[in-house]
């Protein structure tokens, strides 16, 4: 404990962080009224900063391609050390998200939070649920297991009810006619760098927001 | 300052709620770093090294296929008439495992339906390329498969 404390002091005293800290976290007052059902947006940014961590340790050994990837899953599942409770919570924690998400749209929903002058706090919260949407869906075929393959192949079909231009977007989306290797590719793409990144980047606007704006008062 | 009972009661609590709160601190931080460490230095390449898969040639039957788990993955050795063929059993479309059918002599597919041949090569389906084959040796009536 002194260690640390000897450590933030020498912080401390160069850059003042005390009341820095002391008005975002330590003393910030929220209303009294906020129940745990505030809790919800916290609760997905914690699950994404997991999924973050245990997906940058997957990488480590998941190989992107249709030969290699349903073996490198496995191979993390029973040989890596540990491999079984990172995938594991990675996976779940990917369902977790989702649900929180909602929960979180849930309340916003109830309360009426949404209204002047939160709006663009739920457009951005559109987005946000959206792209984890997105996320999940381009992760699942990253193990290319039956259930991968098809649950790519039928989601990918959403788009083709579109008119006009329904098909092109489905060719674009599977790179191709069909789910191969390319779609792999892409989804690996989308899944470990693209989406993360916007999100992030949504994530950064939607917090900017309700700082600005501050947290909802109920009554 | 001096310090009277109840202030020095409310420092005990207070060291002990510290004290505990510092020990769950702690062992929480050690179920992320310790399953996190040995994750990230497994070396689990080195797992199953030097522990070759040996089949004796006696227990071969000419005409069938015989599949066997290898460091992850999964052989056929085949029995010819012009001697055994190793292969991997993960089908060069899209991974599933083939089928020995031994009327036909080919190799099936259940996923979309591709068919090779004993020799592994594309009799029809959705594929251009042949089974992989696995290298092996043959040392004392024994097929050794140690790549
Ligand atoms: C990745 C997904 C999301 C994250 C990480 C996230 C995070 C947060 C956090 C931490 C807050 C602070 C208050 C609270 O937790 O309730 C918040 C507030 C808010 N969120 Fe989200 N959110 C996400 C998705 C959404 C969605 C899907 C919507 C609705 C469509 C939404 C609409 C809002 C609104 C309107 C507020 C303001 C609440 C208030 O002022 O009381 N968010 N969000
Ligand atoms: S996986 Fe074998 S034919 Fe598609």
């Amino acid at each position: 404990m002194r260690i640390v404390k000897t450590i933030f002091g020498w912080f401390d005293r160069r850059y003042n962080l005390t009341p820095l800290i002391e008005k975002n976290v330590t003393k910030k007052r929220v209303p009294k009224t906020l129940g745990w059902a505030a809790c919800f947006g916290g609760l997905s940014l914690l699950i994404f900063l997991v999924q973050v961590f245990t997906g940058v340790l997957l990488l480590m050994y998941y190989k992107p391609d249709p030969a290699n990837a349903w073996d490198s899953v496995t191979f993390i599942k029973s040989n890596v050390s540990m491999g079984w409770l990172v995938q594991r919570i990675h996976t779940v924690s990917a369902n977790l998200m989702i649900v929180m998400v909602l929960m979180h749209m849930a309340r916003i929903a109830y309360y009426k939070v949404y209204r002047s002058p939160r709006e663009l706090h739920w457009v951005s919260g559109v987005v946000l649920l959206m792209l984890t949407l997105i996320l999940a869906f381009t992760g699942y075929l990253l193990p290319w297991t039956q259930l991968s393959y098809w649950g790519a192949k039928v989601g990918t079909e959403i788009p083709s009810a579109i008119p006009v231009i329904g098909e092109d977007i489905v060719r674009w989306v599977r790179r191709g006619e069909a789910i191969s290797g390319e779609t792999l590719g892409f989804f690996f793409a989308l899944h470990i760098w693209i989406i993360p990144a916007t999100i992030s980047a949504f994530m950064a606007m939607h917090f900017a927001m309700i700082r600005r704006t501050g947290i909802s008062r109920p009554l | 300052m001096s310090c009277d009972k109840t202030c020095e009661q409310h420092n005990g609590r207070r060291t002990f709620c510290r004290a505990c709160i510092g020990a769950m601190t702690a062992a929480s931080a050690a179920m992320v770093a310790y399953p996190v460490a040995s994750f990230v230095t497994s070396q689990p390449s080195r797992i199953g090294e030097g522990k070759p898969l040996e089949i004796p040639l006696d227990q071969l039957v000419q005409g069938q296929a015989r599949y066997e788990a290898y460091r992850g993955l999964q052989v056929i050795i085949l029995a010819t008439a012009d001697g055994p063929h190793v292969f991997s059993a993960s089908c060069p479309h899209l991974g599933c495992a083939v089928n020995w059918v031994s009327s036909d002599a080919q190799f099936h597919c259940p996923c979309h339906g591709a068919v090779f041949g004993s020799d592994g090569g594309v009799v029809s389906g959705p594929v251009n390329e042949p089974l992989k084959p696995i290298p092996f040796e043959v040392k004392d009536g024994k097929i050794i498969i140690s790549v």
